[in-house]
């Protein structure tokens, strides 16, 4: 059975992406556009994992992974921004790993595969 | 009428804008209340998260506990998300005349109590000589096993000063390198030694206590006061009386009292000032074993304290050019209302 991925990116050519990436490495990806959407989406399904950007409309990843915690704290969550600064705050320890933006996938691909045990 | 003075370890000089001294009150600290993902009730450094930070280095925990799991009262753990990568210190390259490293480094951090609203300065003295514990305990070890040439322990208390999350705690970083600010230290105590013919410290704490004017607090070990070439309102420098250069030379029966007056200045800054966000630095000498044969005498001129910033006033261009500050509340005026707190 295919592993289940969200994705919450506000960018859609990252969006789409990530959706034919991820995809073609065998999982079940589904990406959503802020937050408010991603809450939406773990209310009514189970996901093996999630990749959230930080800076979004609306809540921002952080908020969003701090909101996920108090729902359910074993989902791994691996936050991708194109910002190393984020590192700082250490809000982003909620999360399990922390992937800056590139423009190869390799690290992203190579997380995720951690993250599940694979 | 402004006065200029000079901080006698760094040479630095002042503004001690005595025209425009303010009081306490003057002081509006904003912005304190928690940042909005810690309302929404998870911080990853309450008891019953350890699952989500890296395993624990040290901690001080409950017999029969087990590693990263509750129980703990002081607990340590590598930053998740270094800024420096973790390992023994690397060789120096060279580009041509460009010198160069791996950005090689340790960064812990030292989660001070379980409990997320209960800060340092609330903490119960013993509770507060642990925490003082760890910290000697982590530089030995860093200095001693990981052989890091300076061992930097700092606190951020408050979005202001810096902090991203508001449960109590402090963070250890070591370089590789002897930080500039620390060699200016160094050079500064070295000039004064060869002044005083003794440590600039004991001679700056001595006259201090002769003239008692920025005196904030005192136990039998050590002293509280207003540095009197104070950068920012109500600065504070804890200081030792025994002349010490290292912080692991702290003695297990020193200990207490150095809590006790932690606690007692905290307090003080806390009702003087509305419970300000601050920045607490360990000043001490590098690594005694790397150190010895660049800095032979340094056990006898560089003297460990602590220094405590209220984060009050903001550091703008003028003080980034010129490196000079504007200090609008006089250190002594400064010290007595923490005096009176």
């Amino acid at each position: 059975m295919k592993k289940k991925i969200l994705v919450v990116e506000d960018e859609k050519t990252l969006r789409l992406l990530y959706e034919e990436e991820l995809s073609k490495e065998g999982y079940d990806i589904t990406a959503v556009t802020d937050a408010e959407a991603a809450l939406a989406k773990l209310a009514q399904n189970g996901y093996d994992l999630i990749v959230t950007d930080i800076r979004m409309p609306g809540k921002n990843g952080i908020e969003l992974i701090t909101q996920i915690m108090g729902l359910r704290k074993d989902i791994p969550i691996i936050i991708n921004s194109a910002y190393q600064s984020y590192k700082e705050d250490f809000m982003t320890w909620a999360a399990d790993a922390y992937v800056v933006k590139s423009s190869s996938l390799d690290e992203l691909k190579s997380k995720i595969k951690q993250l599940l045990g694979e | 009428m402004s006065e200029l003075r000079k901080d006698l370890i760094s040479g630095r000089w002042v503004i001690i804008a005595t025209e425009r001294s303010k009081r306490p009150d003057d002081f509006r600290p904003s912005g304190q209340a928690p940042a909005a993902p810690e309302a929404a009730g998870f911080c990853p450094f309450c008891e019953g998260n350890e699952t989500k930070t890296p395993p624990e280095v040290y901690a001080l925990r409950a017999a029969g506990t087990t590693p990263d799991s509750p129980g703990w009262t002081v607990r340590v753990v590598p930053n998740k998300f270094p800024a420096l990568n973790p390992g023994p210190p690397p060789p120096r390259a060279s580009r041509g005349i460009f010198q160069s490293m791996e950005g090689r480094g340790v960064h812990e951090v030292v989660i001070e109590n379980p409990d997320h609203a209960l800060e340092l300065g609330d903490l119960p003295v013993p509770h507060i000589r642990d925490v003082l514990r760890v910290f000697q305990h982590r530089i030995k070890a860093i200095e001693r096993e990981l052989h890091y040439q300076y061992v930097q322990i700092f606190k951020n208390k408050g979005k202001e000063a810096g902090a991203s999350l508001s449960h109590p705690h402090s963070q250890i970083v070591a370089t590789p390198i002897v930080p500039k600010r620390v060699k200016e230290e160094i050079y500064g105590a070295d000039r004064l030694y060869r002044t005083f013919k003794e440590c600039g410290f004991c001679r700056i704490l001595r006259e201090e206590e002769t003239a008692g004017t920025r005196i904030i607090a005192r136990n039998g070990g050590f002293t509280a006061f207003a540095p009197y070439a104070s950068r920012f309102p109500f600065e504070m420098t804890l200081m030792p009386k025994r002349h010490s250069a290292f912080f692991t030379d702290v003695h297990e029966d020193e200990l207490l009292p150095l809590a006790e007056i932690l606690k007692d200045v905290l307090t003080r800054l806390k009702r003087t000032v509305n419970d300000p966000p601050f920045n607490m630095v360990l000043h001490q000498a590098p690594n005694p074993t790397l150190s010895a044969k660049d800095w032979p005498e340094l056990h006898l001129k560089s003297h460990w304290h602590l220094e405590i910033i209220p984060i009050l006033t903001k550091v703008a261009g003028f003080e980034w050019g010129t490196g000079f500050y504007i200090n609008p509340v006089p250190p002594e005026t400064g010290a007595q209302f923490l005096r009176q707190a």
